[in-house]
Order: C-alpha cells, then structure tokens, then sequence
C-alpha cells in the first residue's frame, strides 16, 4: 500500500492531447474517483498509472518510488478491467493465483492466499468453475479477488460497475467499500457516473479534454463546483446568471447573493434544495423566484417539477407531499435559503 | 523501447514471409515474358510466348472447358446448396447433425482418395471417364464450401424478419424470396466464388477423371510439366493468377472474408 | 423442439435437402463404399477378368516393407511441412492479429492470403524455375554472395517442402489469425497487470487460447500433404516417390485398381486417426 502522486502529466496522441498538464495526490489508503464524460482522458490517466502508457512528460510516484519508466508488469499494482478481463481457458482459482505464480510464491502458498481472497470475495466454494460457468455479479468479485491477491501497492479499477444492472451494482458499490476498507488498500477507479463516484470516494477528480479541471471531496465539488459543467456534470443545477437570466432582474425576485458575488456573477442552485409555495414567502433570509408551474412529473416517494420564469427553466426535486397541488400552468413562488446559491466562477 | 523492438522484428518477418508468398510467382510472370526458352537468364523482353499460347489450341480449348466446367459447378452447387442450408437453417428435425457431419468426409479426406474411389464407382456404373464425371465431382466437392458459407450467413439472419414479414400477410415463398434470400445474398455470392475456386483450381479430382485429350487447364499442366516444361504454360498460368487475384479481390468486398465486421 | 412435423414440413424439408444430399451420396458416399468393396476383390471385375474376394491387397502392405517405408516417409513429409507452416505461419498470424492495427491490416491479411486463391499447379511449377539448377534462386545466390555457390535444389526433399509449405502456409496463418484476433486485448492487459512477461503471456494466455485455430490448421495441412502426389512428383522427381505416388500409379500407369483402393483406404484410416485425435481440441474451441 502506498500513496500515489501524479505530477504535472502530458500525454499527447499525434495531434489529440489526451492528458494535459494533470496534477493530482491520492494519499494511502484512500478511495479516489476519475469522473469526466467520454474522452475527457480519465481511462488514459488510469492507464498511466498503470503503466500501459508512458507520459509525454511529467512525474508519477507509486511510494516514494518514480515509476515513469517503469512499464506495468513491474509496478506492482492490481487492476481491474471494465469487461473483467477473466482468463477463459483457467479456472476460478488459477484466475486468481495468477499473479501469484508469476511471483513464484510456492504451490502452498499460492493456495492459501487464493483461498482467503476468495473468502474476501464470499466465493470461496467457486475456485474450480470456469468463468464462462459464473454469472455477471462473480465474474465481478473474481476480478476483484485477482486484482488484490497479490497485495499491490495500489488497485486500480477502470469502470468496474459499469456492465452491472442497477440493483446489482448497488449491492456491489456497498461489497467493493467494505473490501477497500477491510484491506485498506489505495484505491482509483474510473467512472463516467457521479452518483458513484460521489457515493463511493473520498475524493474526486474531474477531468474534461484532458485536463483536470477539479478535484476535492465529493461534498466540497458537490457544493462548490468550478465551473457550470461541473456543476452540471456532478449533478443537476439550476444557472442563474446576471448576463442572460431574467431571473435576477425580475422585478419581484429577491436573491441574496452570496459573499464574494458580484451582478455579474454565475449562480447555481441544485434542485433538491429549492422548495415550492403557492404563497411568496416571507422573510428576508430567503432567496426568491416566482415561476410558473409546467408540469409535474410523479416518481415515487420524489417529484421533479418543471417550472418556468421569463424564458429560464428550473428543476425542483422535492419529496411528493411536500409540492402543493397545483394545476400545470398555475403561478407559483421559488425559494431557497441563501447559503445554498453556488457562485460558479466564470471560465 | 523494448516493444517497438520486438513489433519491427515481428513485421519484418511478416514482410519475409510475403516475400515467400509472392517470389515465386513474380518470377514466373518475369518468365512469361523472357524470350530464351529455357529460362536463361539476362533477360531479354519477348511477348513470343503469349503469340504461341494464342495458336496452341490445345491449352486454348482445355481452359475453356475448365471455365465452362467450373461456371457449371457454381451453378448446380450454389442451387442446390443454398436450398440445403435453408432447410437446414429453418427446421428442427430428426437428423439433422448427422447431415451436418456428413458435409467434413469431402472437405477432410485427401482428394486423391476421394478422386480415385470416384474413378471406381463412375467406371462400375458404366459412366466412365469424361466431362460429366469430372462435373459430378466437382459439384460434390464444392457443395460443402457452399452449405458452410451459406449457413455462416444464415446464422446472422434475424427471425424475427421473417416473422414480422408473415405477420404482414406474406406466404413463405414470398418471405424467402423478398426477406431471407436478399439478406444471405452476400454469403450466396461468396460461396459461389468458393465453388468456382474449388472446380476451376482442382486438379486431383480432374486428373483421375478426366479423358486423355480432353482434359482440364489444371490436368493439361501437369501433364506438359512432367513431359518438361513449356513456356507457354508460364504465359498461360500468368493469366490465370492475374485472372483469379482479380476475383479474390472483387470476392474480398462481398464476404468481408476474415474482417472483424 | 418440435418432434412431430406437419405433413407439408416434411415435404417441403426433402425438397429442400434431397438434390444436395442425393448428389453427395452418389459422388462421395457411394464411390468410397465402392472402393473398400473393391479392395477385397483379386482383380477388376470388368469385362471377362476373372475375380474373387480376397484380403491380399491388405497383405501386400504387410509383406512388403515397401508400402509402410512409404506410408511412413509420407506422414514424415506431412509432419514436417505441417512443423515447418505453424512455425512459419503462427508468428506472422500473431503479428497481423495483435501487432499491426487499423487499415493496414485488412491490406495485408488479404495480401497473404491472396496467393492462396491461385491454381496450386501453377505455384508449384513456379517453384520449378526458382529452384532448379542453374535457375533464378541458383543466379540470384551467385550475384549477391562474394563467393561462388552451386545452388540445385530441384529434385530433392527440400524442394518438396518449401513447395508444399507455400501452398499450404495460407491455412494456418487464417486459422490462427482468426484464433488470435479474438483473443480480447484486456486479456493480454489483465496478465500484465498481474507482472507476467512476455513469455508467460505467450504460454500461459496465447498459445492455449489460440490453439484450437493452430490445431485446425495443422490438420488442414496435414491431411492433404499426407496424400499429396502432385508436388512430390514435379519437385522431387526421383526422390519424389511417396504413398500417395504409389496409389496414383496403381491407378493411372500399373492400373492395379484393387492393389490402389487398399492403399487408399490404409491412408484413410491414418488421417481419420489423425482427425479423431485433434477432435477434442477443436469441440471444446466451440464450447
């Protein structure tokens, strides 16, 4: 186990910059997230972690050890592939006693550790199944016991959920924590759904055409995003904005700006922290829009309602008994408490 | 880096490996047009050869039969195999993997056994020798090639075109005609370039079958290789492999043969 | 499943697969039953020939040293053209499949399999003029080497087997292409993550994983090198004299059919021995 620390890293595909200038820590023992949309170079960071690619330029630590020139079958590490990557032609067992046997640890040994890790993994009956025999949810737990068997230094997990269907990947992102904790090993995967990654990580870095555009906890990027795509990426958010949004200039609504905002600034307020009253509210520590109601949507125990104001479209999420019952179309007030406007600084 | 070191050696070898491939052919074109009889070398231009080819009937007659004969096969073995596989394709029945099997016996035994238990049989039955006899088995020989490419293609079919077809009011005949046979056309057309490959470059089968002075292309070498070499057949063979390239190539664009689509 | 077909079904399912079948069973089938009937006859039983059955044309390969010297020196031939192919051929497969990418690829996979596709006669015939004495192989040796070679291959066993390698080369090279390009790349990253080299990358992951399509190829190989004739007659000349020249000469120049069918059958059974064995390998490829 080892922290790991990517310093300044470029990588450059002819004329396509994958990786620009990323700079990011993951201290020992942490669960960290790659998040950003396809092609924004999260898979490739990864991959340079790995070792499957080399950086144009920059450093990577592993330890306290420079690895950059060190190729992946030597860093010591443990990785787990978006399709499981399984070796179809060996057993459960020889699966994940590979790694072991190219270390040469011994036929005993080799099965003794094979045996705790698939005790980790709650498979421990399966060692002499095919992977071809399992289903989706052990394939999963296999490559997971394959990836750590071998204690490396740092496990990296490219999209590991990302074939499961939802109730399944749930169970799994719960298993995947509790194992991380358990063994406490440094842990970066990759996802393109923040949901998880805010679920599971201790930190996340957000990466966009390459370059890291932001990285801290989850709550921290969740409530202080750096810019609009961030704030929209990790989430939905409603932007109001001083140059386009009518909203701010609406003769009867009140936003109380937070410290540090200008006129000018973006704002941003998530959905789940908007409520809605048929009467204004009143007050003064509360920031106020009256909007017009354009359709309810019923899911569940949550509704989402689409409201509209000079042209601007809001989202509002709340708990289905707390939205008064209204006819689409009918007038309606907007509020939310001051400390929940986001100022998104302007690119 | 260790990798790329290891990549230029593995395309290097590739690259000797069609060096290999195509040298000897090359130097046989190269011959065709070399005017020394004997293959003596410098060389010295000459189109002397292709003039004679155009006056030996013989090498003239003996490729046409070999076309006519191949066009033939591919007509009868694609008919015939084309509907083998639909039924194959479209029915449950009892049997039918041991039909299956039966298509391996004439792809997997060596053709010389298969060409000499044919010269038995045609001669027993009182066929003997001749241009049917070769036909007959040219057809069998190509009739697996055509089931097997078919099916491939088959197996891609999605049912539930035909389905939707009959759910529209269309009779089965209209189904295969309008549904299934325009979606297999490519795995038709591809294995009727299999079967005119497998008749027009076979030489076992014609050899034991064939009349003397009414042979094959394939047989009329062989027989002018081993009385010692003429270099018209060098005239000839480049036409052929010009010829037969050609096809493979326009083939390649049908059959997707060995891509990843 | 349905077990029970309708009337018309049934009809329509032998309209279907008769004509195919029935020409299979008349030109294959029906042919080898002939021939192993008449291997157990004395003579043809044509014209007014006496005959009689008899198991002297199976004892004859017994008597003799001669007919097992030759059936033996023809599964060497196979042997080794078949050794020679998958060693040439299966580092080239793994280079198109996993080396090279893009374009490029499809341009060469077609290149190497295009000579494929030419009349075997004619390769083997080209390979009479590169080879022989005084030939180009012989002309090009001497202009490029600072020393003075005498290069005559022609009529030699070597000739034989690089003439048969590079009709048959194209089999394996197909096979294992195919075999290996559907070997997922994860896989190859998974065992590097894990510290395997090359080597054990190779043995552990490739090799088993592609050796159903190198198996099929082999066996494409061998089978016909086994009972190949042609070549070793028009490369080898008087060396050339294998099992399969033998059964031809029983059919076209002593016509002892009876003698010819036995050896063809004794050759029939090699190579469905061969293929039995080589059967297991490739139903678990399709599993």
């Amino acid at each position: 186990m080892a922290e790991v620390s990517v310093q300044n890293v470029t990588k450059s595909f002819g004329s396509l910059k994958a990786l620009n200038d990323v700079t990011m820590d993951f201290p020992n023992g942490g669960f960290f997230a790659l998040l950003g949309p396809s092609g924004s170079g999260k898979t490739t960071l990864l991959r340079t972690i790995a070792g499957f690619i080399f950086a144009d330029s920059g450093s990577i630590y592993i330890g306290d050890q420079s690895v950059e020139n060190i190729p992946v079958e030597k860093r010591d590490i443990g990785m787990m592939f978006q399709n499981y990557a399984l070796f179809p032609n060996m057993t459960v067992a020889d699966n994940v006693g590979f790694g072991l046997r190219v270390r040469k640890v011994g036929a005993a040994e080799e099965r003794r550790r094979v045996g705790e890790a698939l005790e980790l993994v709650q498979l421990g009956q399966l060692g002499d199944r095919k992977p071809h025999q399992l289903s989706g949810g052990q394939r999963q737990r296999v490559a997971l016991a394959r990836a750590i068997v071998t204690n490396p230094k740092v496990l990296l997990l490219d999209e590991p959920l990302s074939a499961l269907d939802k109730s399944l990947r749930v169970d799994m992102q719960i298993e995947l924590k509790r194992i991380q904790r358990e063994i406490g090993i440094t842990t970066i995967f990759v996802t393109h759904d923040q949901e998880e990654a805010l679920t599971l990580s201790d930190k996340i870095g957000i990466l966009r055409q390459g370059a890291m555009i932001q990285a801290g906890p989850p709550r921290e990027v969740y409530n202080n995003p750096v810019d609009i795509f961030t704030a929209e990426f990790l989430g939905e958010a409603n932007i109001l904005t001083a140059q386009g949004g009518t909203a701010l200039s609406s003769a009867r609504a009140d936003i109380k700006l937070p410290s540090g905002a200008t006129e000018q600034s973006t704002l941003a307020v998530r959905p789940e922290n908007m409520s809605i009253s048929t009467s204004e509210p009143g007050g003064d520590a509360i920031s106020k829009i009256p909007a017009t109601l354009v359709r309810r949507i019923f899911a569940g125990a949550m509704a989402t309602c689409v409201l509209e104001n000079g042209g601007n479209t809001f989202k509002v999420i709340a708990r289905d008994q707390d939205i008064p019952d209204l006819p689409e179309g009918g007038e309606i007030w907007l509020s939310w408490k001051p400390e929940h406007t986001m100022v998104v600084p302007n690119p | 880096m260790k990798g790329t070191y290891l990549a230029w050696v593995g395309k290097a070898w590739l690259g000797l490996i069609l060096f290999f491939l195509y040298a000897p052919i090359i130097v046989m074109a190269f011959m065709s047009f070399n005017a020394s009889q004997y293959y003596q070398l410098p060389f010295e231009f000459s189109l002397t050869w292709y003039e004679k080819l155009g006056q030996n009937t013989e090498i003239l007659n003996a490729a046409t039969r070999s076309v006519l004969i191949a066009l033939t096969t591919t007509v009868i073995a694609t008919t015939l195999g084309t509907a083998a596989s639909l039924a194959l394709f479209r029915f449950e029945f009892r049997g039918k993997r041991f039909l299956q099997v039966m298509l391996f016996p004439p792809i997997a035994i060596p053709w010389l056994i298969t060409g000499t238990a044919m010269l038995i049989f045609f001669y027993g039955v009182g066929l003997g020798r001749g241009t049917p006899s070769v036909l007959i088995g040219h057809v069998a020989l190509a009739l697996p090639y055509v089931i097997v490419v078919v099916s491939a293609r088959l197996a891609t079919f999605d049912v539930t075109l035909e389905e939707a077809a009959r759910s529209m009011g269309a009779d089965s005949w209209t189904v295969t005609r309008r549904v299934t046979l325009p979606w297999i056309a490519s795995g038709i057309i591809a294995g009727a370039l299999f079967a005119f490959a497998v008749s027009f470059d076979q030489f076992v089968v014609s050899y034991f079958l064939s009349e003397p002075g009414d042979s094959t292309l394939p047989v009329l070498i062989y027989t002018s290789i081993r009385k010692g070499f003429t270099p018209e057949i060098n005239a000839i063979s480049t036409i052929i492999i010009v010829i037969s390239m050609a096809v493979m190539l326009f083939a390649a664009r049908f059959s997707n043969f060995g891509g990843e689509r | 499943m349905s077990t029970v077909l309708a009337r018309q079904d049934r009809l329509k399912i032998a309209s279907l697969l008769s004509p195919a079948y029935i020409w299979l069973t008349v030109a294959i089938f029906l042919p080898l039953s002939a021939m192993l009937y008449f291997s157990f006859l004395s003579d043809v039983p044509f014209g007014d020939a006496e005959w009689r059955y008899t198991t002297d044309n199976y004892q004859a390969f017994f008597q003799t040293s001669t007919y097992a010297t030759l059936l033996w020196k023809s599964i060497k031939l196979g042997l080794t053209v078949t050794a020679v192919s998958v060693l040439v051929g299966f580092p080239c497969a793994y280079v198109l499949a996993k080396v090279i990418k893009g374009k490029s690829r499809e341009a060469l996979f077609l290149l190497v399999i295009l000579p494929f596709w030419s009349n075997s006669l004619v390769r083997i015939f080209s390979w009479a003029i590169v080879l022989r004495g005084n030939g180009v192989l012989d002309l090009g040796l001497n202009a490029i080497l600072p020393f003075e070679v005498d290069v005559n291959l022609m009529f030699s066993t070597p000739a034989i087997v690089i003439g048969l390698v590079h009709s048959y080369l194209p089999y394996v090279i197909l096979t294992s292409y195919l075999a290996l390009q559907a070997i997922d790349d994860s896989l190859i990253d998974a065992a590097r993550s894990m510290g395997a080299n090359k080597l054990t990358i190779l043995w552990r992951l490739i090799l088993p994983l592609s050796l159903p399509g190198l198996l099929a190829g082999a066996v494409l190989i061998f089978v016909p090198v086994v009972g190949s004739f042609m070549e070793p007659r028009i490369l080898g000349g008087r060396v050339g004299t294998y099992f399969g020249t033998v059964i031809e000469d029983q059919f076209v120049a002593v016509f002892n059919w009876p003698l010819g069918a036995a050896l063809s059958f004794i050759l029939l059974a090699v190579v469905l021995l061969i293929l039995a064995t080589a059967s297991p390998v490739l139903r678990r490829a399709q599993a």
